[in-house]
C-alpha cells in the first residue's frame, strides 16, 4: 500500500471540511466555498462583495457566525495558544514532506504530554483544526508508529471520537493495549 | 686550465678528502658503538640465561606432531572452581587477553565458552623473563598451562570462572597465532547496546562473516551453535520416541518439486537436473511405502531469479549461481568435521575430491542443508539452510498430526529450556531478549479469526489474502498481548495461496487443511494435510497450471493406495533465531549462504 505523507491539496478536501466545521458548529445553512490558486485556498463570497479568503479566516468567521466565540478561547492566553495552532495547521502540517512528518509527530508528541486539549482544558477550534488536518498521517501510521507517538494517538483518539467533530473522516483504529513494549522505542 | 682552476680543483679536492675523512670518521665511530651495544647486549644475554632459572619452564613447544603420548589429564575451564583450590592443574586453552604490570602479567584463558584469570608472577616458581614470555605470547594462541587453582576473595566480574584464580607453574605454546588478528574478540562479544557512549568497537557482520573461524570462537557463538544442535538433538529424540522412522530423501531431482520455475540447475552428466528444494514429493513416496511416521534431516537449495544458459558438459558438479559460475565442492564429511573442529577456513569453491554425499558426523550434529533460491537477500533468508521435515499418516482427521508436531516443538522447547540453560545466558548477555513462552496446550487460532484480530487493529485485507509479514508480525504481537505466548499455530489457511498437494477444506472449498506456525511473530513452519487421492491431485496440479508429465511419477505413488497423511517442516536457523530472540539468521547459520555470499 503507498503511504502517502503529503497528501496533495485538493479542492474537494479543503471544501469538505469547511463543510464538517459548519456541521460541527450547528450552523444550519451550509455556505458556498470556492477556491484560489494552486493551492485551493478556500474563499467565501459574502453579501459585501468581500470576500473571507483563508482557512483559518473562514473558520474563525464561522465560529463567530455560530455564536461559539468560546472556541477560539476564553482567556487572552487560551486564544493566544489557539492561534498559534491554527497558525500551525496551515503553516507547518499542511502540505509537509515526508521528512518533515516524523519532525512533527514528535513535537507534537512531547507537547501533548501533559495535556488533554490542544490549547487549555477545553475543545476548541484548534482541536478541531489540527484533527482534521493530521488525520491523513495518522491514518497511515503502523500499529507501532501510533504506540511510538502514544501522546499525539491519545488525542486523536479522543478528539476524534469528541461529538459532532469527524464527519466526513473515516474513523482510525486505536488499539487499548500496547503490543509493543515500551524498551523496543 | 688557468692557474685559478687548478688552484679551485685543488681546493675542490682537499675540500673533498676533507669531507671524506669526516665521513669515514663518522663510520669508524658508528661502528664502534654498534660493536660496544652489542658486546654490552651479549653479555646482558649471558647474564639473563644464566639468571633464568625457570628456563625449562615456558616456551614453545614443538609443532605437536604425535611425537609421544603423554597421559596427561587436562582439566576444562569449566571445571575449574573452589572446589580444585591448592590442587596442580594443566589446562590447554586460548590466550583471550594479556595484562603485564611489572613483575606479574594477568592473563585471561579461554576454552569455548568460559574463561578464566590467570597470573604469571616473579617468585620462586617463575623468573622475570617467564614473565616476560607469557606477556608476549599473542592472542589467540593456543597454550598448556600448569598452575595451581587458588580461590579469590573478591569475584572476578569479567570471567566465568569468577571465583577462582590460576597461578601458572609451566606455561608452553602448543600453536602459535599471528599477532595481526583480523577482528578482535573482545569487540565481537560486546553488546551493541550503549557502545557508541562508551566509545568501544563492535564488529560488524561482514568482517564476522569473512573471518568466520575466528568469529565462531566467541562465547556467544559456542553457545548459538550449541544451542543448535541441541535443537536437532531434541527433535530427533522427541520423534524417535514417537515411533518415527529417519529417512535420507535425494537432492538432485529431475523437477522442481514446488511447481516454480526458479531453482538451481546442476549439470548432470548430459543434461541438467535441479537440487531439492524441499523433500516434500520423497516423504510422502514414503508413506505410500508404509512408512507411516517419517522425518528427515536435509539440505536442499532454493529458488532464484535468474535462469541460466546450460553449463560446459563434464563430469564434476557445477552449480550456476547468479551471475558468475561458482563450483560447489562437495567435501567428504570428515573434512567438514574438521573444518568445525579445528577451525580452519578453506575456499568451498574447490573441486571435490570425491562426490561423496555429505553425511552426518558424530560430533556436533551436522545434518546437511536445504537450499532455497528465494530472491530475497533478508535478515531471514538463507539460500542454504537446515531443513527439519515430518510426514505421518493418520487415520481420520489431520489434528492428529498437528498434534503431533506441536506437541514436538514443545517438548524441543522444553528440552532447550532444561538443558541449555548455560548457552541462552551466554547468548543474553550479548543479545538480550525476553525468554521464551509457549502454551501448553498449543494456541491454535484458525486463519478468519487471525483476520479478524487484524481488522480489529485497523488492517485491511481480504478474507482470502496471504499474511504479509509486516501483518504476520503484528499478528504475531496481537496474539502475544493477548495470550502471552510467543509460539502459535494458525490453522485452516485460504486455499488459493497453498501449494497444488494441500487438501483443501471439505466444509469451505475456499479453505484448505493447511496451518503455519510461528514464534516470535514469524513463520517457522508451513505443513498441511496432502491430497492422497491421484485424481484431485491431477485436478489441482492441472489448476495451478503444472506440467503433468514432469510430475507423474509422484502422482502414480498414490495410485496403489495411499494413506491419508499430513506433515509440515521447519528451518533449523531460524528456529534457533527466535528462540534465542536474534535479529539475523545469520547469526544462527554456522557458514551462511545468501544471494551476495559463497564463502567462507
Amino acid at each position: 500500500r503507498l503511504r502517502l505523507y503529503c497528501v496533495p491539496v485538493s479542492a474537494k478536501m479543503a471544501l469538505k471540511e469547511l463543510s464538517s466545521l459548519e456541521k460541527c458548529l450547528g450552523l444550519k445553512k451550509p455556505n458556498k466555498y470556492s477556491t484560489q490558486g494552486e493551492k485551493k485556498v478556500p474563499v467565501l463570497q459574502n453579501n459585501q462583495g468581500s470576500a473571507l479568503v483563508g482557512l483559518v479566516t473562514i473558520a474563525s468567521h464561522l465560529v463567530c457566525e455560530a455564536q461559539r466565540t468560546e472556541l477560539l478561547g476564553d482567556s487572552a492566553e487560551q486564544r493566544a495558544v489557539v492561534q498559534q495552532w491554527l497558525e500551525y495547521r496551515v503553516t507547518r502540517l499542511d502540505g509537509c514532506s515526508k521528512d518533515e512528518v516524523k519532525v512533527i509527530l514528535k513535537e507534537l508528541n512531547q507537547y501533548l504530554e501533559d495535556k488533554v486539549y490542544m490549547a487549555g482544558n477545553c475543545f476548541t477550534l484548534a482541536d478541531a483544526l489540527m484533527y482534521y488536518g493530521i488525520h491523513h498521517i495518522i491514518m497511515e501510521l503502523a500499529v507501532e508508529e501510533k504506540e511510538r507517538y502514544l501522546n499525539v494517538t491519545r488525542w486523536f483518539d479522543h478528539i476524534q471520537h469528541y461529538p459532532g467533530v469527524r464527519h466526513h473522516l473515516p474513523p482510525v483504529v486505536v488499539l487499548r493495549n500496547r503490543v509493543y513494549p515500551s524498551s523496543q522505542h | 686550465m688557468t692557474k685559478e682552476d687548478v688552484k679551485g680543483a685543488a681546493e675542490e679536492e682537499q675540500a673533498q678528502s676533507k669531507k671524506a675523512l669526516k665521513k669515514q670518521q663518522k663510520e669508524a665511530e658508528k661502528q664502534a658503538k654498534k660493536a660496544e651495544k652489542q658486546a654490552k647486549m651479549a653479555t646482558e644475554q649471558q647474564a639473563t640465561d644464566e639468571d633464568d632459572f625457570a628456563k625449562d619452564r615456558y616456551g614453545v613447544s614443538a609443532m605437536v606432531q604425535s611425537q609421544e603420548r603423554l597421559g596427561r589429564t587436562l582439566i576444562r575451564v569449566q571445571d575449574l572452581t573452589p572446589e580444585k583450590a591448592n590442587q596442580l592443574v594443566w589446562v590447554r586453552a586460548r590466550m583471550h587477553t594479556i595484562r603485564a604490570k611489572g613483575k606479574q602479567c594477568f592473563l585471561v584463558l579461554r576454552q569455548q565458552q568460559f574463561n578464566v584469570q590467570a597470573l604469571v608472577a616473579v617468585g620462586d616458581r617463575a623468573s622475570k623473563q617467564m614473565v616476560k614470555f607469557a606477556a608476549n605470547i599473542t592472542k589467540e594462541s593456543i597454550v598448556d598451562v600448569e598452575a595451581v587453582v587458588q580461590t579469590v576473595e573478591q569475584k572476578i566480574e569479567t570471567c566465568t570462572q569468577h571465583d577462582v584464580e590460576l597461578h601458572v607453574e609451566r606455561i608452553f605454546v602448543i600453536s602459535q597465532a599471528d599477532a595481526r588478528l583480523p577482528l578482535q574478540l573482545e569487540d565481537a562479544v560486546r553488546p551493541d547496546v550503549g557502545v557508541e557512549e562508551e566509545g568501544r568497537a563492535t564488529v560488524n557482520q561482514d568482517t564476522r562473516l569473512d573471518n568466520r573461524v575466528i568469529d565462531l570462537r566467541t562465547t556467544t557463538s559456542q553457545a548459538i551453535f550449541r544451542l543448535q544442535s541441541g535443537v536437532c538433538q531434541l527433535f530427533r529424540d522427541t520423534l524417535l520416541q514417537k515411533g518415527f522412522v529417519e529417512i535420507q530423501t535425494p537432492k538432485i531431482i529431475s523437477a522442481a518439486s514446488e511447481g516454480g520455475a526458479n531453482v538451481f540447475t546442476v549439470s548432470y552428466f548430459k543434461t541438467s537436473a535441479y537440487l531439492a528444494q524441499s523433500p516434500q514429493l520423497y516423504k510422502q513416496m514414503c508413506i505410500c511405502a508404509d512408512f507411516d511416521k517419517v522425518f528427515c534431516i536435509g539440505p536442499g537449495k532454493g529458488r532464484h531469479p535468474l535462469q541460466h544458459h546450460a553449463p560446459p558438459t563434464c563430469g564434476f558438479w557445477e552449480l550456476s549461481h547468479f551471475a558468475g559460475r561458482h563450483l560447489l565442492g562437495r567435501l567428504p564429511s570428515c573434512t567438514i568435521r574438521e573444518l568445525c573442529i579445528a577451525q580452519v577456513t578453506v575456499h568451498r569453491s574447490s573441486w571435490p575430491d570425491s562426490l561423496e554425499s555429505v553425511q552426518e558426523d558424530g560430533g556436533l550434529e551436522r545434518p546437511s542443508a536445504v537450499f532455497r533460491a528465494e530472491d530475497s537477500n533478508t535478515h531471514r533468508h538463507l539460500t542454504e539452510f537446515v531443513g527439519l521435515d515430518i510426514e505421518m499418516a493418520f487415520n481420520y482427521h489431520y489434528h492428529e498430526v498437528l498434534d503431533s508436531i506441536t506437541d514436538t516443538m514443545v517438548e524441543i522447547f522444553k528440552g532447550l529450556m532444561d538443558r541449555f540453560q548455560t548457552e541462552i545466558q551466554t547468548v543474553c548477555k550479548q543479545y538480550h531478549s525476553e525468554p521464551f513462552k509457549f502454551l501448553e496446550p498449543t494456541l491454535r487460532l484458525e486463519y478468519q479469526e487471525g483476520v479478524a484480530m487484524l481488522r480489529a487493529a485497523g488492517v485491511e485485507m481480504g478474507d482470502e489474502e496471504d499474511l504479509s509479514t509486516p501483518n504476520e508480525k503484528l499478528l504475531g504481537r496481537l496474539v502475544k498481548e493477548k495470550y502471552d505466548t510467543d509460539f502459535y499455530v494458525l490453522d485452516k489457511y485460504p486455499l488459493e495461496v497453498r501449494p497444488f498437494y494441500t487438501m483443501p477444506d471439505p466444509h469451505n472449498p475456499k479453505y484448505s487443511n493447511s496451518y503455519d506456525m510461528f514464534m516470535r511473530g514469524e513463520e517457522i513452519l508451513s505443513g498441511a494435510q496432502r491430497v492422497h487421492d491421484a485424481q484431485l491431485l491431477t485436478e489441482r496440479a492441472s489448476h495451478h497450471g503444472i506440467d503433468l508429465e514432469k510430475i507423474k511419477a509422484y502422482i502414480d505413488s498414490f495410485r496403489y493406495g495411499a494413506p491419508p497423511h499430513a506433515g509440515g517442516g521447519i528451518g533449523l536457523e531460524r528456529v534457533t533465531m527466535l528462540y534465542l530472540g536474534l535479529h539475523n539468521i545469520r547469526q544462527t547459520s554456522m557458514f551462511p549462504r545468501d544471494p551476495k555470499r559463497l564463502t567462507p
